[in-house]
């Protein structure tokens, strides 16, 4: 176990500046999950008279126009984004990762499962999560399943693919010619191999969820407005702008170094990966 | 050749035919009634109701889906519920900002991603590569509204040198001039397309020159920049050409929350509003004809790949 | 390949040389007004859409208008006659005025509107539901006939907002109950109907053989001249992309701008403000038919004990010179102005209120209040009264929806027991929506329907006086809605703009206005 974080760490001691988003995404994690404990307010207190007062010692990022605490609530945003995150991740995997596997294995199926991918990729991808959220109506589930949609379709046609090559691959051949179960086969060889593509593409889905959750947070369709998500703070403090621009700073800065820092991980990744699998792998991604 | 494009051709139209089913079912599903919209704050359900039946909104769904599709294939996309007006009219009136919006956004596109991504690729390695690449990566990292929201006040409400919003049209103005609506837009939404046609660029480059006729080439003793140019560049090109279909494609329905930014007047935009005002005709619509959009480029894409590079076997 | 790279480079060069060339907008004599929205239709009678009002004043005209104070003066009408207790109304068009089309305006055409109107329009049924007869006697005189005599009449004929515009008989008779077509905006008013280009603009043009009434412009009333050639409404729906608009010189004015940037751009030398003389106010109301509210009139008054309307106010609006915590429906200096009942107004008291609610035998069942999004000071309101709600121990949930949503959630009683909207001044109180018992939120009772009878069975001003005021006390006693305050929104305007005055009136005109 040891050597393998070691052999994990020492990927990124070759890029530092992933090491450092590595450290960032590790104190969101901090951030998130002791939110109660850190912020010195709660985030939907309000305090009128106080509102929309710029940064000081009383409030490291100012107020908002409700006088709510804005650090308080960055932190307590840092929950909703790992949130969204994670639930679209598994919501991606969960989906594709079957239908990518089960399209390689079985053609006959496979060829109806991956017409349907493609007619869902026909779908211009951010109408279709703003239709989702639309008939589905506003909560956070719904946001997840509407960007977790999206990330369906790619995940399985990565999955295809990566399941297409190892099938071919002599050994999983011979496994079989030896009769070998499909079910066998696929927890012996192509799960196990599965692991570090998926791994890549988790964490540019991971990036990507954020950037689409704080654009559908924006047009008004994500999370429910009252939910402190960086991208709810930004929709409602952008008429703000030039009387107070630090309510548009902070949640805008922590979209970005999340993204960011998920994409250095992905990308340091990536490289360490079989050179049969990277083509495959995020330069095509959706947003 | 001729059986390869005739076979793409149909899986299109029958990808089309499912989805306009999807489409339709999907708007049909949103809560929310246009009527209301229409009528206002204070309309009476009497009135709701008389509006709903003249407007046929009481038949089934199947009836009013093959209403819609017949009308669809003589070129009749319906007529808005919101304006009174044929959808293809408005469709029309939003394609010109919304292509155009793509065609400058696809110029900044190609004229940064590319370059950038040669020199990255040549420079493999270096601080220059590692520089470029996190600048890349950085740009696809940032919500395009936010650099929007700042582009706006920095070069247009501070130093006043563009426009803020809008977009009067060239063609009716006459002005060639209106395109300098399009600059702050097209680069808001260009920022993160061209760091991911830079970063396909490198990679597809730096496959490219694994190849053996590469190597062959190098040690022919050819000289290194015409070996970038004359061998490496025109096939690495051929992959990233390819993603330039996508990306335009991708742009139309992306530059939604741009056209939100900038107040423009594209059909991104107009779905959003459509689909706050309930009018549906308009919504499947435009989603149709994106799609269509998509699919058409999609095909050509294949098509020409296939025309292009023998080895190439996509089925 | 080559060539295409070449193709894509020049393409380049030429965004490039574009942005740099001499700037050139629409021409000087186009008035560009940024709205917050696209309008549902223009036919004026249809709708209540304060968008609509505001373009359709430009091309339609109703016989009335109102003056500075919002007293109706002829417009279409030169003058009336009222007989047998006022049920009978004879009222004389002026001569002359001519249509759009080239029509002479005529007492047909008035009677084909006001009954169209009256059948189908949004405020029809206030005015003409009593109405048994309405007949051309003259080519230029019209007789109304009401089984009750009408205090408000004048008032309703000149309401723009879902009022009786005048338009020719023949597009009338046609329409009938649909909306009027684009194609077919044709009125008397200054400017007419050119195009309307969905997601882009409405444009409007100057009408040259415009009549107008021979008096100074007064408010709505008066004179209206067209002083620029055309006036473009341009839907913008970020208020952010509004200011830095017009700021930036692609606007001329710029409508609903938030309370906050008050501050800012007052000072501001690239814009002026152009604040209403005339407040809105937010309205939270209460489901008067299903659900915990219902009849549970000591609960409804539990919760307005809770509220505290100033803090709602000063987090949705701001600044404070736009906002005033007034409990009464009118504004002080209103001829309706009154202060009874308003001691219930604003008393946010969270200890109060839950020994209130206990009596009322609240059980912590959740009230679900219905809001929307588009409205952001609808949003913040609800925001800070669910959490003085909480306070004291009154359990609200909020559902937040789109306005589309909204509108259809809120016409089904077992959907919602709250939800707030605001609603702009209206010149008489039989307009407001709480007095209309089919509104949502249905408010009916006995005591409600017989100080309605006594307030419009009349047209005497004392009696019509008395009887809002008992009526407003009544709205704090059953609480069928709740006042949030009155907000005074504002606009801004290019500076070189000339003729505004220094407020608007409730919708924003621009006969007699000129860059």
């Amino acid at each position: 176990m040891t050597t393998k974080l070691r052999s994990f760490l020492s990927v990124f001691t070759a890029r530092p500046i992933a090491l450092l988003g590595l450290v960032y995404l590790v104190t969101i994690l901090v951030f998130a999950l002791g939110a109660n404990l850190i912020a010195p307010y709660a985030p939907e207190d309000i305090e009128p008279v106080n509102r929309l007062s710029p940064p000081s010692w009383g409030h490291w990022f100012g107020t908002d126009h409700f006088g709510r605490d804005t650090f308080s609530r960055v932190l307590h945003g840092s929950r909703l984004a790992l949130l969204i995150g994670v639930g679209v991740v598994s919501f991606a995997l969960a989906t594709g990762v079957p239908i990518g596997i089960i399209s390689a294995l079985f053609p006959r199926i496979g060829r109806v499962l991956m017409r349907m991918v493609d007619v869902m990729m026909a779908f211009p991808s951010l109408l279709l999560a703003l239709g989702l959220i639309v008939i589905l109506g506003q909560s956070v589930a719904n946001a997840i399943l509407a960007i977790g949609v999206i990330y369906l379709t790619t995940t399985a046609r990565i999955t295809y693919g990566v399941t297409l090559r190892l099938r071919e691959e002599t050994y999983v051949e011979a496994a079989r010619s030896m009769g070998a179960s499909t079910l066998w086969m696929i927890r012996r060889h192509i799960l196990p191999n599965m692991i570090s593509p998926l791994l890549v593409q988790a964490s540019f889905v991971f990036a990507f969820a954020q950037l689409g959750a704080a654009s559908l947070d924006f047009l008004g369709l994500g999370a429910p407005p009252e939910i402190p998500s960086w991208g709810n703070m930004l929709a409602e403090s952008r008429i703000y702008i030039t009387r107070a621009p630090w309510l548009l700073f902070y949640p805008g800065l922590m979209i970005v170094l999340t993204a960011f820092s998920l994409n250095l991980v992905g990308d340091v990744l990536r490289d360490q990966l079989d050179p049969r699998f990277r083509e495959m792998l995020g330069n095509k991604q959706r947003r | 050749m001729l059986a390869y494009v005739l076979k793409r051709t149909g899986a299109a139209i029958a990808t089309l035919v499912a989805a306009s089913i999807v489409i339709f079912i999907f708007i049909h599903l949103i809560p929310g009634d246009p009527i209301y919209v229409m009528l206002g704050d204070e309309a009476t359900p009497e009135q709701v109701e008389a509006l709903r039946i003249r407007m046929g909104f009481d038949q089934p769904l199947y009836v009013q889906y093959f209403y819609w599709a017949g009308n669809v294939l003589r070129g009749d996309l319906g007529t808005s519920i919101f304006f009174q007006e044929p959808v293809t009219l408005i469709i029309r009136d939003g394609a010109e900002t919304s292509l155009l919006l793509a065609c400058v956004t696809m110029v900044w596109i190609v004229a940064l991603g590319v370059p950038v991504g040669v020199l990255a690729a040549i420079r493999q390695g270096t601080w220059v590569d590692q520089g470029l690449s996190g600048i890349a990566m950085l740009l696809a990292s940032i919500p395009t509204f936010w650099v929007g929201l700042y582009l706006i006040l920095i070069f247009a409400a501070n130093l006043g040198w563009l426009p803020s919003s809008g977009y009067p049209s060239i063609f009716e103005d006459g002005e060639l001039s209106n395109l300098r609506y399009l600059l702050l837009p097209s680069l808001t939404l260009a920022a993160p397309n061209a760091a991911l046609i830079l970063r396909l660029t490198r990679a597809s480059m730096l496959d490219v020159a694994k190849e053996d006729y590469v190597r062959t080439a190098r040690s022919k003793g050819i000289r290194p920049y015409r070996v970038v140019l004359r061998h490496i560049l025109r096939n690495a090109l051929l992959a990233v050409v390819s993603a330039f279909g996508f990306t335009f494609a991708a742009l139309i329905s992306e530059a939604v929350v741009t056209e939100t930014v900038f107040a423009l007047p594209g059909i991104g935009r107009m779905v959003v509003q459509s689909i706050l005002r309930r009018d549906y005709p308009v919504i499947q619509g435009v989603i149709l004809v994106i799609v269509c959009l998509y699919l058409v480029i999609n095909l050509l894409v294949d098509i020409s790949y296939r025309f292009l590079d023998p080895r190439v076997d996509l089925e | 390949m080559r060539n295409s790279l070449r193709n894509l480079l020049s393409g380049a060069a030429l965004a490039l040389l574009a942005g740099l060339a001499p700037i050139t907008g629409a021409s000087a004599e186009t008035l560009r007004y940024a709205t917050i929205g696209e309008p549902p239709s223009l036919d004026v009678h249809m709708g209540t859409a304060t968008i609509a009002a505001t373009i359709g004043q430009h091309m339609f005209e109703t016989l009335y208008a109102f003056d500075s104070t919002y007293e109706p003066q002829p417009l279409l009408a030169s003058g009336e006659m009222l007989a047998d207790d006022g049920r009978t109304i004879v009222m004389t068009l002026r001569q002359g005025v001519k249509f759009h089309n080239g029509k002479e305006l005529t007492a047909e055409d008035v009677v084909a509107s006001l009954q169209r109107w009256g059948e189908y329009g949004a405020r029809g049924k206030l005015l003409m539901a009593n109405a048994t007869s309405v007949e051309a006697t003259g080519p230029y005189e019209v007789t109304l006939k009401l089984s009750e005599p009408n205090g408000a009449w004048k008032s309703m004929l000149a309401f723009p907002n879902g009022g009786p515009v005048i338009y020719p008989s023949e597009i009338v008779t046609a329409a009938g109950g649909d909306p009027i077509k684009p194609e077919n905006y044709v009125g008397t008013g200054p400017f007419m109907f050119k195009e309307w280009r969905g997601n882009r603009h409405v444009e409007l043009v100057k009408f040259d053989d415009y009549v107008g009434v021979d008096a100074p412009a007064d408010g709505y009333a008066g004179a209206r001249t067209a002083e620029v050639d055309a006036i473009r409404f341009i839907p913008v729906p970020d208020v952010g992309t509004r200011v830095s608009g017009v700021q930036a010189g692609d606007y001329d004015y710029a409508e609903f701008i938030s309370g906050d940037l008050y501050g800012v751009l007052k000072d501001d030398a690239s814009v002026k403000i152009h604040l209403s003389g005339a407040p809105i106010f937010g309205l939270m109301f209460m489901n008067s038919k299903e659900g915990p509210l219902a009849d549970n009139f000591e609960l409804r008054r539990a919760i307005h004990t809770a509220l505290n309307k100033e803090e709602a106010l000063r987090v949705s609006v701001g600044e404070e010179a736009l906002w005033k915590a007034n409990g009464s429906f009118y504004p002080e200096g209103n001829i309706w102005y009154t202060e009874a009942g308003t001691e219930a107004y604003s008393v946010g008291d969270p200890e109060k209120a839950k020994a209130m609610a206990e009596a009322a035998g609240y059980d912590g069942t959740p009230i679900k209040l219905l809001v929307s999004t588009n409205y952001k000071t609808h949003y913040d309101q609800a925001t800070v009264f669910t959490r003085q709600l909480a306070d004291a121990g009154i359990n609200v949930q909020m559902v937040v929806v789109d306005w589309a949503t909204l509108l259809k959630k809120r016409a089904q009683p077992d959907q919602w027991d709250m939800f707030v909207t605001h609603h702009g001044n209206i010149p008489d109180p039989i307009l407001l929506t709480a007095l209309n018992d089919s509104y949502p939120g249905w408010w009916v009772t006995p005591e409600k329907a017989a100080l309605k009878a006594k307030f419009t069975g009349t047209s005497d001003l004392d009696v019509r006086r008395e009887a809002w005021s008992e009526l407003q006390a009544l709205m704090y006693e059953q609480v069928p809605t709740i006042k949030v305050g009155d907000v005074y929104s504002y606009n801004i305007a290019s500076p070189s703009l000339k003729g505004l005055g220094a407020t608007t009136l409730i919708w924003p005109h621009f006969w007699g206005i000129s860059k």
